[in-house]
Protein backbone atom coordinates (compact mmCIF):
# COMPACT_ATOMS: atom_id res chain seq x y z
CA UNK A 1 0.00 0.00 0.00
CA UNK A 2 1.42 3.94 -0.83
CA UNK A 3 -1.47 5.81 0.20
CA UNK A 4 -1.74 7.39 3.52
CA UNK A 5 -4.82 5.51 4.01
CA UNK A 6 -4.98 1.71 3.68
CA UNK A 7 -7.79 0.71 1.36
CA UNK A 8 -11.18 -0.26 3.16
CA UNK A 9 -12.65 -3.26 1.67
CA UNK A 10 -15.99 -4.44 1.77
CA UNK A 11 -16.38 -6.89 5.21
CA UNK A 12 -13.19 -5.26 6.72
CA UNK A 13 -12.37 -5.45 10.15
CA UNK A 14 -15.62 -8.33 10.18
CA UNK A 15 -14.32 -11.73 10.98
CA UNK A 16 -15.83 -14.95 9.80
CA UNK A 17 -15.76 -18.00 11.82
CA UNK A 18 -15.45 -21.51 11.34
CA UNK A 19 -15.39 -24.19 14.55
CA UNK A 20 -14.15 -27.71 13.67
CA UNK A 21 -13.90 -30.79 15.58
CA UNK A 22 -9.84 -31.39 16.05
CA UNK A 23 -9.33 -34.50 13.49
CA UNK A 24 -6.81 -34.29 10.54
CA UNK A 25 -9.27 -35.40 8.13
CA UNK A 26 -11.17 -31.51 8.87
CA UNK A 27 -8.16 -29.70 8.17
CA UNK A 28 -8.62 -29.36 4.33
CA UNK A 29 -12.25 -27.63 5.40
CA UNK A 30 -9.93 -25.18 7.85
CA UNK A 31 -7.60 -24.20 4.29
CA UNK A 32 -10.38 -23.68 1.95
CA UNK A 33 -12.44 -21.42 4.89
CA UNK A 34 -9.02 -19.30 4.92
CA UNK A 35 -8.67 -19.71 0.72
CA UNK A 36 -12.03 -18.02 0.78
CA UNK A 37 -12.08 -15.87 2.87
CA UNK A 38 -8.84 -14.46 1.73
CA UNK A 39 -10.39 -14.42 -2.04
CA UNK A 40 -13.34 -12.58 -0.80
CA UNK A 41 -10.53 -9.98 1.00
CA UNK A 42 -8.51 -9.52 -2.60
CA UNK A 43 -5.59 -10.98 -1.58
CA UNK A 44 -3.40 -12.07 -4.40
CA UNK A 45 -2.16 -15.74 -4.82
CA UNK A 46 0.81 -15.85 -3.16
CA UNK A 47 -0.38 -14.39 0.12
CA UNK A 48 -3.55 -16.65 -0.16
CA UNK A 49 -1.45 -19.33 -0.31
CA UNK A 50 0.82 -18.91 2.39
CA UNK A 51 -2.16 -18.11 4.32
CA UNK A 52 -3.35 -21.27 3.37
CA UNK A 53 0.03 -23.06 4.42
CA UNK A 54 0.41 -21.33 7.73
CA UNK A 55 -3.43 -22.57 8.74
CA UNK A 56 -3.01 -26.08 7.53
CA UNK A 57 0.28 -26.01 9.70
CA UNK A 58 -0.65 -24.78 12.86
CA UNK A 59 -3.98 -26.61 13.20
CA UNK A 60 -2.28 -30.19 12.19
CA UNK A 61 0.08 -28.96 15.49
CA UNK A 62 -2.87 -28.56 17.30
CA UNK A 63 -4.93 -31.81 16.48
CA UNK A 64 -1.75 -34.19 16.41
CA UNK A 65 0.24 -32.46 19.45
CA UNK A 66 -1.85 -29.97 21.27
CA UNK A 67 -4.69 -32.97 21.45
CA UNK A 68 -2.46 -36.23 21.01
CA UNK A 69 -4.91 -36.78 18.71
CA UNK A 70 -7.89 -37.14 20.95
CA UNK A 71 -11.09 -35.44 20.83
CA UNK A 72 -11.14 -31.69 20.81
CA UNK A 73 -12.10 -28.42 18.80
CA UNK A 74 -10.52 -25.33 17.04
CA UNK A 75 -12.00 -22.14 15.99
CA UNK A 76 -10.47 -19.75 13.09
CA UNK A 77 -11.61 -16.57 12.25
CA UNK A 78 -10.07 -14.63 9.74
CA UNK A 79 -10.52 -11.38 8.67
CA UNK A 80 -8.67 -8.53 6.66
CA UNK A 81 -6.92 -5.32 8.68
CA UNK A 82 -5.94 -2.80 6.78
CA UNK A 83 -3.49 -3.86 3.94
CA UNK A 84 -3.03 -7.29 6.21
CA UNK A 85 -4.67 -10.68 6.13
CA UNK A 86 -5.02 -11.92 10.13
CA UNK A 87 -5.85 -15.66 10.66
CA UNK A 88 -6.40 -16.21 14.32
CA UNK A 89 -6.49 -19.92 15.39
CA UNK A 90 -8.20 -20.81 19.26
CA UNK A 91 -7.84 -24.09 20.79
CA UNK A 92 -8.84 -26.02 24.30
CA UNK A 93 -5.87 -27.98 23.74
CA UNK A 94 -3.04 -27.75 26.87
CA UNK A 95 -0.84 -24.41 26.70
CA UNK A 96 1.64 -25.03 23.96
CA UNK A 97 3.08 -21.90 22.43
CA UNK A 98 4.81 -22.45 18.89
CA UNK A 99 6.76 -19.46 18.86
CA UNK A 100 8.65 -20.44 21.15
CA UNK A 101 9.47 -23.35 19.38
CA UNK A 102 13.47 -22.82 18.12
CA UNK A 103 13.79 -21.95 14.55
CA UNK A 104 15.94 -24.63 12.90
CA UNK A 105 19.66 -24.20 13.04
CA UNK A 106 20.28 -22.85 9.44
CA UNK A 107 23.87 -24.22 9.53
CA UNK A 108 22.76 -27.60 9.74
CA UNK A 109 21.49 -28.86 5.61
CA UNK A 110 17.81 -28.79 5.98
CA UNK A 111 17.35 -32.48 5.46
CA UNK A 112 19.14 -32.85 8.90
CA UNK A 113 16.86 -30.96 10.66
CA UNK A 114 14.17 -32.86 12.86
CA UNK A 115 10.48 -33.08 10.52
CA UNK A 116 9.00 -31.44 13.44
CA UNK A 117 9.97 -28.31 12.94
CA UNK A 118 9.29 -27.87 9.43
CA UNK A 119 5.84 -26.87 10.67
CA UNK A 120 6.32 -24.44 12.48
CA UNK A 121 9.36 -22.99 10.49
CA UNK A 122 6.49 -23.01 7.35
CA UNK A 123 4.46 -21.23 9.71
CA UNK A 124 7.36 -18.41 10.20
CA UNK A 125 7.68 -18.92 6.46
CA UNK A 126 4.94 -17.92 5.38
CA UNK A 127 3.96 -15.18 7.75
CA UNK A 128 4.77 -12.14 8.42
CA UNK A 129 3.62 -11.91 12.11
CA UNK A 130 3.41 -14.32 14.96
CA UNK A 131 1.97 -13.77 18.31
CA UNK A 132 0.53 -16.56 20.80
CA UNK A 133 -1.18 -16.09 24.08
CA UNK A 134 -2.75 -18.20 26.27
CA UNK A 135 -6.27 -18.81 26.17
CA UNK A 136 -8.56 -17.53 29.09
CA UNK A 137 -10.32 -20.57 30.72
CA UNK A 138 -7.59 -22.73 29.04
CA UNK A 139 -6.22 -23.12 25.48
CA UNK A 140 -4.40 -21.47 23.21
CA UNK A 141 -5.02 -18.57 21.05
CA UNK A 142 -2.41 -18.13 17.61
CA UNK A 143 -2.82 -14.83 15.57
CA UNK A 144 -0.74 -14.64 12.18
CA UNK A 145 -0.71 -11.73 10.51
CA UNK A 146 0.40 -11.61 6.24
CA UNK A 147 0.79 -8.56 4.33
CA UNK A 148 -1.80 -8.25 1.48
CA UNK A 149 0.94 -7.73 -0.89
CA UNK A 150 1.88 -10.74 -2.64
CA UNK A 151 5.54 -10.96 -1.26
CA UNK A 152 5.89 -10.54 2.65
CA UNK A 153 7.10 -7.46 3.59
CA UNK A 154 10.35 -9.02 4.71
CA UNK A 155 10.88 -10.32 1.54
CA UNK A 156 10.64 -6.75 -0.32
CA UNK B 1 -10.08 -31.74 -1.85
CA UNK B 2 -8.73 -35.48 -1.20
CA UNK B 3 -5.53 -36.59 -2.99
CA UNK B 4 -5.96 -39.24 -5.51
CA UNK B 5 -3.08 -40.87 -7.55
CA UNK B 6 -2.78 -42.60 -10.73
CA UNK B 7 -0.08 -44.51 -11.93
CA UNK B 8 1.56 -45.08 -15.84
CA UNK B 9 4.64 -47.11 -16.41
CA UNK B 10 7.03 -46.13 -19.07
CA UNK B 11 10.27 -46.87 -20.84
CA UNK B 12 13.16 -44.59 -20.81
CA UNK B 13 16.26 -45.33 -20.75
CA UNK B 14 15.66 -47.50 -17.40
CA UNK B 15 11.77 -48.53 -16.97
CA UNK B 16 10.08 -45.82 -14.85
CA UNK B 17 6.97 -45.84 -13.21
CA UNK B 18 5.11 -42.63 -13.37
CA UNK B 19 3.13 -41.47 -10.25
CA UNK B 20 0.75 -38.45 -10.61
CA UNK B 21 -0.42 -36.49 -7.74
CA UNK B 22 -3.73 -34.85 -7.32
CA UNK B 23 -5.89 -32.85 -4.92
CA UNK B 24 -4.44 -31.95 -1.78
CA UNK B 25 -1.43 -33.93 0.07
CA UNK B 26 -1.86 -33.68 3.78
CA UNK B 27 -1.37 -35.09 6.91
CA UNK B 28 -4.82 -37.14 6.81
CA UNK B 29 -3.37 -38.92 4.11
CA UNK B 30 0.30 -38.88 3.69
CA UNK B 31 0.66 -42.45 5.00
CA UNK B 32 -1.30 -43.94 2.52
CA UNK B 33 0.82 -42.53 0.12
CA UNK B 34 3.93 -43.97 1.94
CA UNK B 35 2.61 -47.13 1.57
CA UNK B 36 0.98 -46.99 -1.79
CA UNK B 37 4.74 -46.33 -3.03
CA UNK B 38 5.72 -49.21 -0.94
CA UNK B 39 3.76 -50.85 -2.76
CA UNK B 40 5.06 -50.45 -5.87
CA UNK B 41 8.76 -50.59 -4.94
CA UNK B 42 7.55 -54.26 -3.62
CA UNK B 43 6.04 -55.06 -7.33
CA UNK B 44 9.42 -53.97 -9.10
CA UNK B 45 9.48 -50.39 -9.55
CA UNK B 46 12.81 -49.16 -9.22
CA UNK B 47 12.64 -45.29 -10.54
CA UNK B 48 9.50 -43.07 -9.74
CA UNK B 49 8.56 -40.04 -11.37
CA UNK B 50 6.02 -37.74 -9.10
CA UNK B 51 4.21 -35.85 -11.42
CA UNK B 52 3.25 -32.89 -8.98
CA UNK B 53 1.36 -30.72 -11.83
CA UNK B 54 -1.93 -32.11 -10.08
CA UNK B 55 -0.77 -31.42 -6.62
CA UNK B 56 -2.16 -27.94 -5.26
CA UNK B 57 -1.00 -28.13 -1.97
CA UNK B 58 1.72 -30.18 0.56
CA UNK B 59 1.85 -29.83 4.20
CA UNK B 60 5.41 -30.19 6.28
CA UNK B 61 3.66 -33.94 6.20
CA UNK B 62 3.79 -34.48 2.97
CA UNK B 63 7.63 -33.49 2.62
CA UNK B 64 7.69 -36.43 4.78
CA UNK B 65 6.03 -38.46 2.81
CA UNK B 66 8.39 -37.16 -0.14
CA UNK B 67 11.30 -38.39 2.74
CA UNK B 68 9.74 -41.90 3.02
CA UNK B 69 9.69 -42.63 -0.49
CA UNK B 70 13.21 -41.61 -1.42
CA UNK B 71 14.23 -44.19 1.41
CA UNK B 72 11.58 -46.50 0.25
CA UNK B 73 12.52 -46.55 -3.47
CA UNK B 74 16.24 -46.96 -2.05
CA UNK B 75 15.82 -50.00 -0.35
CA UNK B 76 16.01 -48.53 3.11
CA UNK B 77 14.34 -49.66 6.40
CA UNK B 78 11.02 -47.62 6.77
CA UNK B 79 12.02 -44.44 8.44
CA UNK B 80 11.57 -44.06 12.13
CA UNK B 81 9.22 -40.79 11.77
CA UNK B 82 10.90 -39.23 15.53
CA UNK B 83 14.51 -39.32 13.20
CA UNK B 84 13.31 -38.11 10.23
CA UNK B 85 15.56 -35.76 8.47
CA UNK B 86 18.46 -37.46 10.34
CA UNK B 87 17.81 -40.40 9.11
CA UNK B 88 17.88 -39.33 5.34
CA UNK B 89 20.60 -37.70 6.31
CA UNK B 90 23.10 -40.53 7.11
CA UNK B 91 21.79 -42.45 3.99
CA UNK B 92 24.88 -40.26 2.88
CA UNK B 93 22.63 -38.09 0.79
CA UNK B 94 24.91 -35.26 0.01
CA UNK B 95 22.58 -32.75 0.08
CA UNK B 96 24.12 -29.52 0.47
CA UNK B 97 26.88 -29.97 -2.18
CA UNK B 98 23.44 -30.47 -4.70
CA UNK B 99 24.46 -34.04 -5.25
CA UNK B 100 21.46 -35.66 -4.72
CA UNK B 101 19.36 -39.01 -5.23
CA UNK B 102 18.39 -39.97 -8.65
CA UNK B 103 15.52 -42.49 -7.92
CA UNK B 104 12.93 -40.10 -7.30
CA UNK B 105 12.58 -37.63 -9.79
CA UNK B 106 9.75 -34.51 -9.86
CA UNK B 107 8.10 -32.81 -12.16
CA UNK B 108 5.94 -29.85 -12.85
CA UNK B 109 5.13 -28.62 -9.48
CA UNK B 110 2.51 -25.80 -9.30
CA UNK B 111 4.43 -22.80 -7.72
CA UNK B 112 2.55 -23.41 -3.62
CA UNK B 113 4.11 -26.36 -3.87
CA UNK B 114 7.37 -25.06 -5.47
CA UNK B 115 7.66 -22.81 -2.76
CA UNK B 116 7.42 -25.23 0.20
CA UNK B 117 10.11 -27.40 -1.43
CA UNK B 118 13.00 -24.17 -1.55
CA UNK B 119 11.76 -22.74 1.78
CA UNK B 120 12.46 -26.23 3.58
CA UNK B 121 15.61 -27.11 1.56
CA UNK B 122 14.22 -30.39 -0.22
CA UNK B 123 14.34 -29.01 -3.67
CA UNK B 124 17.86 -29.71 -3.13
CA UNK B 125 17.21 -33.69 -2.53
CA UNK B 126 15.27 -33.80 -6.13
CA UNK B 127 15.69 -33.30 -9.43
CA UNK B 128 12.71 -31.34 -10.33
CA UNK B 129 11.73 -31.04 -14.26
CA UNK B 130 9.43 -28.58 -15.90
CA UNK B 131 7.21 -31.39 -17.20
CA UNK B 132 6.97 -35.27 -17.66
CA UNK B 133 8.88 -35.32 -21.16
CA UNK B 134 11.61 -33.43 -19.69
CA UNK B 135 11.69 -35.79 -16.88
CA UNK B 136 11.36 -38.92 -18.24
CA UNK B 137 14.35 -37.95 -20.86
CA UNK B 138 16.39 -37.72 -17.75
CA UNK B 139 16.51 -40.80 -16.25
Amino acid sequence: MTGAEPARAAGDGVARRLRLPAALERIADARQFVRSAAAEAGAPVECLEDLVQAVDEAATNVVLHGYGGGPGWLEIAAERDGDEFVVTLQDGAPAFDPTSHPEPDLTVPPLARRPGGMGVHLIRESTDRLAYRPRPGGGNILTMVRSLRPDRKEDG
Amino acid sequence: MALTTSVDEVTGRVPITVMALEGELDASNFERLIEEVRGLYERGSRHLLLDLGGLAFIASSGLVALHSIVRTMRGEAPPDPESGWGALHSLGLDVSSGSSQTEVQLCAPQPAVARVLQRTGLDRLFTIHPDRDAAIAAF
